[in-house]
């Protein structure tokens, strides 16, 4: 008999593409709706596809991913209706539910889980804390592995964002130097009075710089030849930060990888999911472990939610993730690569 | 700075107030003028929550490439307004007519559709909520 979980997360995702969206179909009782061409989703078609657990010491933790049944871009172009459909999705987690989490797009719309918040009892955490704690471990981790850290320099693209400013915050607490950004006008001015370098274009930031974090929600902003031979881009943007392939001698790694505690269980689906959503079969996105996090935890306060992270929040997560058994791990292609194996490439 | 005379302060502030909260900004930090991703440091997501904010304040809708479908609307059968990317002269004419508050000579021959955010002020979004607040008021 299946033990009874002592805390519920439900992680809501959505689709990127029509055929992902018909694939989660299959998880449905009635798979030939999700393979019905259809352009007006239906509320309640939300679906889970998957359950997780987490089996610690003195808790069982269970999470259900369920899915929104609309694409990105019918998201963007209403965020009322994209806001009622991840209300009605949380109804469809199946029994009681202590922590919502909002994976790629849903964490953006409709303020940032804020709005969902104002309809919900249950704490709305959008996983860019833990994104950025992540993004920050593997980047002070590719410079310690290329002999740069603390010293650096570290450049941040994207640092007035979320997950940027949170990954700056982060670096600081951690004795980051030199932290390079892209700032013009009264941005710079701003930039400098933070303690930051600010240049007037990505390629001059970027300069001398033997890490990167990409974390701008533009995507393309970063020309390939930009990036000296023997630099690592730490990207946890999506769309990807480099508006080309990289070029011979650089490395792009995934920024939001974590390896999960062994006691992390994901089950066929979960398996499936995992390819899926671009883990991989053996990490995970850290936007995931955040309200895997606060339930194992029994947390109430979100770890982020809005615009900005709390630093107070930022060192939580960095206590508590790690205590729990999630790694940051530097990946490519699916693949784990060590920081000792980051020297500069022959070019 | 002064605002034009054209420009109603009640609806502006609300404006300001929305730029200011989804970009983790004082209000006195947005100005009329402000270019919203040079001076503001907004970047493409941040035009999301704007759009979201402004849609919630003011009780409109505001078309997802709002700017750019009004400029396409005006479009005859057969008009092209971009080749390759590059926005064609119809195209940078029907977008300096659509966005009066951006110096003529922004809108330069070779411009591409994706850095047309870049022209973007407050005042673009205020001249289009008011807009839509008109349109709104004729049903």
């Amino acid at each position: 008999m299946r033990r009874a979980p002592d805390a519920r997360f439900v992680f809501l995702v959505h689709p990127f593409t029509d055929p992902v969206r018909r694939i989660a179909a299959l998880r449905s009782a009635r798979p030939a709706l999700g393979l019905r061409r259809r352009r007006e989703p239906v509320l309640d078609d939300a679906r889970p596809i998957c359950r997780l657990v987490l089996e610690l010491p003195d808790r069982l933790v269970e999470g259900v991913i369920v899915t929104v049944p609309i694409l990105p871009h019918d998201l963007l172009d209403d965020q009322e209706a994209a806001l009622a459909m991840m209300r009605a999705a949380v109804a469809r987690a199946g029994g009681a539910v202590d922590v919502v989490g909002l994976g790629s797009l849903l964490a953006v719309v409709a303020g940032r889980g804020t709005a969902l918040q104002r309809q919900l009892w249950q704490p709305v955490t959008t996983g860019a804390a833990a994104s950025a704690w992540a993004a920050a471990e593997n980047a002070k981790a590719a410079a310690q592995g290329l002999g740069r850290w603390p010293g650096g320099p570290i450049a941040v693209l994207g640092h007035r964002g979320t997950v940027g400013s949170a990954v700056i915050e982060l670096l600081r607490l951690d004795g980051a130097e030199r932290i390079h950004v892209t700032a013009r006008a009264g941005q710079a001015r701003r930039a400098r009075k933070q303690g930051l370098e600010p240049f007037e274009d990505h390629a001059d930031t970027v300069r001398g710089c033997p890490v990167i974090v990409g974390a701008s929600t533009t995507g393309g902003i970063l020309d390939p030849g930009a990036v000296e031979r023997g630099a690592v881009l730490v990207d946890v943007a999506i769309p990807r930060t480099l508006s080309g392939l990289p070029r011979r001698g650089t490395r792009v790694l995934a920024g939001e990888a974590v390896v999960p505690p062994p006691s992390y269980r994901k089950g066929r689906w979960g398996s499936l999911y995992h390819l899926l959503a671009g883990y991989g079969p053996e990490h995970l996105f850290a936007c995931l472990a955040e309200p895997m996090i606060m339930a194992a935890e029994g947390r109430t306060r979100p770890f982020a939610q809005g615009r900005r992270v709390a630093i107070e929040d930022l060192r939580d997560i960095r206590r508590l993730a790690p205590a729990l058994g999630f790694r940051p791990v530097l990946a490519s292609r699916w693949r784990t690569v060590p920081p000792e194996r980051l020297r500069p490439l022959p070019s | 700075m002064d605002l034009p005379s054209h420009v109603d302060p009640t609806t502006f502030a609300t404006v300001r107030s929305c730029f200011a909260e989804a970009l983790g900004l004082d209000d006195d930090e947005v100005e009329y003028d402000s270019k919203i991703i040079d001076d503001l440091g907004a970047e493409s997501l941040d035009l999301l929550d704007i759009v979201y904010r402004l849609e919630r304040a003011f009780d409109i809708r505001i078309p997802r490439g709002g700017i750019e479908k009004v400029t396409r609307e005006g479009l005859e059968k057969g008009d092209v307004y971009e080749v390759n990317g590059v926005l064609t002269e119809l195209a940078l004419e029907k977008l300096a007519a659509a966005m009066p508050e951006v110096p003529r000579e922004e809108f330069r021959p070779g411009l591409k559709a994706s850095e047309v955010p870049f022209l973007f002020r407050v005042a673009t979004f205020y001249g289009l909520v008011v807009t839509l607040l008109e349109e709104g008021k004729q049903g």
